[in-house]
């Protein structure tokens, strides 16, 4: 496949278990296909060049960060957003600890370190707090200070979080 | 922060790469994109073309060839931090991928991408320097090795010719005595200085040692004086304290905004010496 500047190119995608396809130009990122194309705003753009860590999703099961990531990379790929978590209105076990550890204030940065979070328990299920540190250390957050987010995930992984096995089987 | 316009080809051989990169004079080789990208979003690159090489086979195996190692160019760092072939062979490699920005980052960024783009501050280039690792790469009229004495110049600059791409890296495992340091900030920040020291030990001594720092400078650079210091030598804490000091001195660190030059010198110092305590203890 080849495209130039002004031409579309037609990708596909699987997100959260359901297939996409738009025509993308190719300096589109994932991020934006995510937000736009899919109409799943749940992920987040913060600095957009690799920083903050706001827009990570997890792409064949690995924490990415998509606006690092061009849509046209992520064809025929499986992407797990934010949005697969809760089951309904019913949130899963990160995002319960997330609420009652208070790991977010404005919630900008949450989806980022929930998805991140996520990669992480569904690898390490019982993670070090070292382990949990270092893992999120590629996420900016300006309002808890992060104490707060290392204690949710503790609590996610003594509850027996494992990410969300229904909608990573869903998508596979 | 959107990336400028370009177009876009993800061939599925490697000759139809090399045509497309031969096509035109700014286009530019995509692999996993996590240096590429930022400098798109920020507008300090604009490539006509980006040739994206997901697709071509053949260039993300890790292989074991006796005497050397042979890492395919779109091995990804992650896959570099948890190979147990590398843990065993070559464990400076392991070690030092885990200082690689972050976890998000790894997944995606790659041994070739990260080793072409040559930046002072890369864990890669140091480490290459220091291990005297030879690249491979293939352009329109053929194959090519580079040593990595002569594939370094300068910042982000290394020999490798626009119409050419960077398959593999082989690296001797001969080098069996190794220490890797960094001074960060914040763990997964950029470097303020970085070192990599690597020999072959022998009776007690270390042949033919290389000693190599980055970020602190410009450029990837061997530190020739400590390594004439430590070749044939007993290593004890104070010829380390000697190579800290030498170090120091054929040492020019670059100043900005995250440490001065006199800082990043005391940093090198620093790191030297722990780097020959560590070779100490493990040669």
């Amino acid at each position: 496949m080849s495209i130039t500047p002004e031409e579309r190119l037609n990708v596909a995608m699987t997100i959260n278990g359901r297939r996409y396809r738009a025509g993308v130009e190719a300096r589109k990122t994932l991020a934006d296909f995510i937000r736009e194309d899919a109409q799943l705003p749940g992920t987040k753009l913060g600095c957009e060049h690799g920083v903050c860590g706001s827009c990570t999703v997890l792409l064949d099961d690995l924490p990415a960060r998509s606006c690092l990531t061009l849509a046209v990379q992520a064809e025929g790929r499986q992407i797990r957003t934010v949005e697969s978590l809760a089951d309904g209105q019913e949130l899963n076990t990160l995002q319960r600890a997330f609420r009652e550890q208070h790991g977010l204030q404005c919630g900008f940065c949450t989806a980022g370190f929930l998805m991140t979070a996520t990669a992480l328990l569904e690898e390490n299920p019982a993670p070090t707090r070292e382990d949990i540190v270092e893992t999120v250390s590629g996420s900016l957050c300006r309002c808890t200070g992060y104490e707060t987010i290392v204690a949710a995930i503790e609590q996610a992984a003594a509850d027996g979080a494992e990410g969300n096995d229904d909608a990573k089987d869903g998508a596979q | 922060m959107k990336p400028p316009k370009f177009s876009y080809v993800a061939p599925t051989t490697l000759d139809d790469a090399l045509k497309h990169l031969a096509s035109d004079p700014d286009a530019k080789v995509l692999s996993g994109g996590q240096s590429l990208m930022p400098l798109l979003a920020m507008r300090l690159a604009a490539p006509s073309i980006l040739v994206d090489l997901q697709h071509v086979p053949n260039l993300s195996d890790i292989e074991d060839r006796g005497d050397h190692i042979r890492i395919g160019a779109r091995v990804t760092h992650r896959e570099i931090e948890r190979s147990a072939l590398l843990a065993d062979r070559l464990p400076i490699l392991s070690a030092a991928a885990s200082h690689i920005a972050h976890p998000q980052i790894r997944s995606r960024g790659t041994f070739g991408g990260s080793t072409a783009h040559a930046d002072p501050s890369g864990e890669w280039p140091t480490i290459l320097l220091a291990l005297s690792a030879t690249m491979q790469a293939v352009g329109p009229h053929g194959n090519r090795t580079i040593e990595a004495d002569d594939f370094f110049v300068g910042p982000f600059t290394s020999t490798l010719r626009d119409d050419e791409i960077l398959t593999h890296v082989s690296i001797p495992t001969t080098r069996t005595a190794w220490s890797f340091q960094e001074a960060a900030v914040k763990k997964g920040d950029y470097g303020l200085a970085l070192i990599a020291a690597t020999g072959t030990p022998r009776g007690g001594v270390l042949v033919d040692p290389r000693v190599t720092v980055g970020a602190a400078v410009g450029s990837v650079t061997r530190l020739v004086a400590v390594e004439r210091i430590l070749t044939d030598e007993p290593l004890t804490d104070e010829l380390a304290e000697e190579a800290a000091v030498a170090a120091a001195e054929s040492v020019k660190p670059i100043s900005d905004i995250h440490g001065s030059s006199d800082y990043r010198r005391k940093l090198v110092a620093s790191l030297v010496r722990r780097a020959v305590v560590e070779l100490k203890n493990g040669a």
